[in-house]
């Protein structure tokens, strides 16, 4: 075995076995909550683990939305944040899985959603990059938007 | 509900039970149980509070009113109780939550139901999927439905090919065929969020057959077979496993729908010697955004391209006397040098290193390259030998690769550009120099190039589906036959390692699972016999 690899191989594998027990989640919801939405006073769930209300002064700032969509296997987990009229502040992915693809997590790709509405078009290589290797994963991510949207982006009552 | 029902619940059920039909989506069976006392014990309550209004019924008046507050306070107890462990229990996993919302159509509603419109102003479903809480069994298989087994989802990609094209060994004549090139299975298994196995299952040519009326010679492998340990964003541990060289570009991204000829590109049909797959171990990750890195050891590849069979039982070459074919050749680049997967068959203790940067910068959106490099210390396999007996000394390789893509913003253009060079220790050394045969000699390097213009063209919505035609060409030149050679062989080669390549043709995507492709294929080289490889193809690829 070459020298290099007798010193390395323990470590990597110390490493691995102590890290084993922390996901490797980018975001939790409540931390994403906070970057969307760094002024609101509270959170008012109005739906089960899925959408929050944002509130700051008793008034409603916007809406906070957990979703998942799969990348190419597996689910990448990511969040939306809508002002009261319906467009997006903010996309964040809170997980991603799959061993390529992570592209997606990247903040200037995850920008081109700021300001999009329900009216937008939302599509791959039109208003939204492609990635590269993230074929998959880009196409659902801005359908998982794209269906937030749709859902949740006629503004707050 | 409950309360309308709660005299036929009481005869027709046992007291304080629950069938699967009552239990509301989401909750398992214990905390629904847990669920079920508390309603059980709230009915009995109103019960009771009925028996109370009825004091004008002197038959019904069995139990004082000192009795029942007794028993109220039995109950209010045990409703704390039971509340406090409900308050205990971990939540429910979303697992067990059916949807009861009808499915979202389109080509990506295979994720979360969407919630109805509005929902936000309405009372929250029993049962969503929690945030950060793992759903393995809500993974779908071959997109159809869910999987049977938690956390297994099967993808597939393939690709088949149909046209024309000429037959060098037939003097180029034009010859029609048809080739099911691949169908590969790609079982992923999610152990965890953080471990995840993964696998590609390729059946190339329609697969291999004994029967002469199966027509059939083609194969069965295991092109990846590997764990991912995912430990933090900026390293994780691919365990030893086979895996693909992390060279190039379409090495590790090959299916059909990454590029736009019907073939592969043809500097990865040699200089990367694609599918580059080997026995090896890997660690990975981000170093910052649109930065990632990837290092492989892996077994080395070696230069032996003979029959499996030829293989002694020594792990060896075939003894001094018995001529063997080279794996690394002036004609076929690296094509035959790979390393076997299986049965410890492997001709070298040599342990190779390869690694990649990939790049997709900010500042310029729709750009992204990488550069990354293969060395082995050795090739040479052992009891490697010339044609007179002598045996063969070391030869290192070393190849390297620079590659990008670019997507210009806002415009149809992509541009795509690539070079790859190969570097050999000891030209001397290796079995094509020493093999007798002048035409397929190996100088010190070889390399190649290419670059590629597409433009993306919407065609609009056919069949519920946005698709999209790809006019491309592509430019290819190499060099396998450079200067430096040394062994034992005449050196008279004949041309037919400097090659050039026009590829022209269009990729319609259906959808981005899919590709329909077209492409005209020019071969040039300097052998006065001529390359005579030119095809007229059609093919269809799909990956999901």
């Amino acid at each position: 075995m070459p020298e290099w690899m007798k010193w390395t191989a323990p470590a990597a594998a110390v490493v691995s076995l102590t890290s084993a027990a922390h996901a490797v989640q980018y975001l939790t919801v409540a931390q994403a909550q906070k970057l969307a939405f760094p002024s609101a006073a509270q959170f008012v769930e109005v739906q089960a683990g899925r959408a929050w209300k944002a509130e700051s002064g008793g008034k409603v700032i916007g809406l906070f939305v957990f979703d998942h969509v799969i990348g190419k296997h597996l689910y990448i987990d990511y969040t939306v944040a809508l002002d009261p009229a319906g467009r997006v502040l903010r996309v964040d992915i809170l997980q991603y899985r799959e061993s390529y693809g992570g592209e997606v997590r990247q903040a200037s790709w995850l920008a081109q959603f700021v300001g999009k509405t329900s009216a937008s078009p939302l599509t791959v290589d039109q208003d939204i990059r492609n990635i590269s290797g993230a074929t998959l994963s880009s196409h659902h991510v801005t359908e998982g938007v794209k269906r937030i949207l749709a859902t949740f982006g006629h503004g707050i009552r | 509900m409950v309360i309308r029902d709660r005299a036929c619940a009481r005869t027709r059920r046992p007291f304080l039970s629950v069938t699967a039909a009552d239990r509301p989506p989401g909750l398992n069976r214990s905390t629904a149980t847990v669920a079920t006392l508390l309603a059980a014990v709230s009915l009995l309550a109103i019960d009771v509070g009925s028996a109370q209004a009825a004091e004008d019924q002197p038959a019904k008046q069995q139990i004082s009113n000192e009795a029942l507050l007794k028993k109220l306070d039995a109950m209010e107890q045990r409703i704390k109780m039971l509340e406090s462990e409900l308050k205990r229990r971990p939540p429910a996993p979303a697992t067990a939550a059916p949807s009861r919302t009808p499915a979202p159509r389109g080509p990506y509603a295979d994720a979360v139901p969407a919630p109805t419109a509005a929902a936000a102003d309405k009372a929250p479903p029993a049962a969503e999927a929690a945030p950060g809480v793992s759903e393995p069994a809500r993974k779908p298989i071959l997109g159809l439905a869910d999987s049977p087994v938690a956390g297994l989802s099967i993808g597939a990609y393939g690709e088949f090919f149909f046209g024309a094209q000429q037959n060098s060994a037939a003097g180029g004549q034009w010859q029609n065929g048809f080739d099911a090139r691949r169908m590969v299975l790609l079982p992923t298994y999610q152990i965890t969020d953080n471990i995840i196995f993964n696998a590609e299952i390729e059946f190339e040519h329609a697969g291999s057959g004994f029967d002469n009326d199966d027509k059939l010679h083609g194969t069965a492998e295991i092109e990846q077979l590997w764990v991912d340990f995912k430990i933090i964003d900026q390293f994780n541990w691919r365990a030893p496993g086979i895996d693909l060289v992390p060279i190039g570009w379409i090495n590790q991204h090959h299916e059909p729908t990454e590029f736009y000829s019907v073939l592969r590109p043809e500097l990865y049909n040699g200089l990367i010697p694609s599918t580059w797959k080997v026995p090896g171990s890997s660690v990975y990750g981000t170093l910052t955004d649109g930065v990632k890195y990837q290092v492989m050891v892996s077994a080395s590849n070696e230069d032996f391209g003979d029959s499996f069979d030829n293989r002694t039982d020594a792990k060896t070459v075939p003894p001094p006397g018995t001529a063997y074919f080279p794996g690394i050749d002036g004609l076929n680049a690296l094509g035959f040098s790979n390393p076997p997967l299986g049965d410890f068959s492997q001709l070298t203790n040599n342990i190779a290193v390869s690694g990649r940067l990939d790049v997709s910068p900010a500042f310029a959106p729709g750009l992204a390259g990488s550069v990354s490099a293969y060395y082995s210390p050795n090739t040479t396999p052992r009891g490697a030998h010339d044609d007179m007996g002598n045996f063969l000394g070391n030869s290192s390789l070393a190849v390297f690769d620079a590659e990008f893509r670019y997507r210009v913003p806002n415009t149809g253009f992509e541009f795509r550009g690539e070079y790859v060079e190969a570097i050999f220790g000891n030209p001397a050394n290796l079995r094509a120099n020493n093999d007798s045969d002048p035409t397929n000699n190996v100088g010190k390097t070889m390399w190649g190039a290419s670059g590629e213009i597409a433009y993306h063209v919407p065609l609009g919505t056919i069949l519920n589906s946005s698709w999209e035609a790809v006019p491309f060409y592509r430019y290819t030149i190499e060099d396998l036959q450079t200067g430096g050679f040394a062994g034992t062989d005449v050196n008279a080669p004949t041309g037919a390692g400097q090659l050039q390549f026009h590829n022209v043709g269009v990729a319609v995507f259906p959808s981005p699972k899919l590709v329909l492709k077209g492409t005209y294929q020019k071969v040039i080289n300097k052998d006065p016999a001529g390359a005579n490889s030119d095809s007229v193809l059609g093919g269809v690829g799909f990956l999901f």
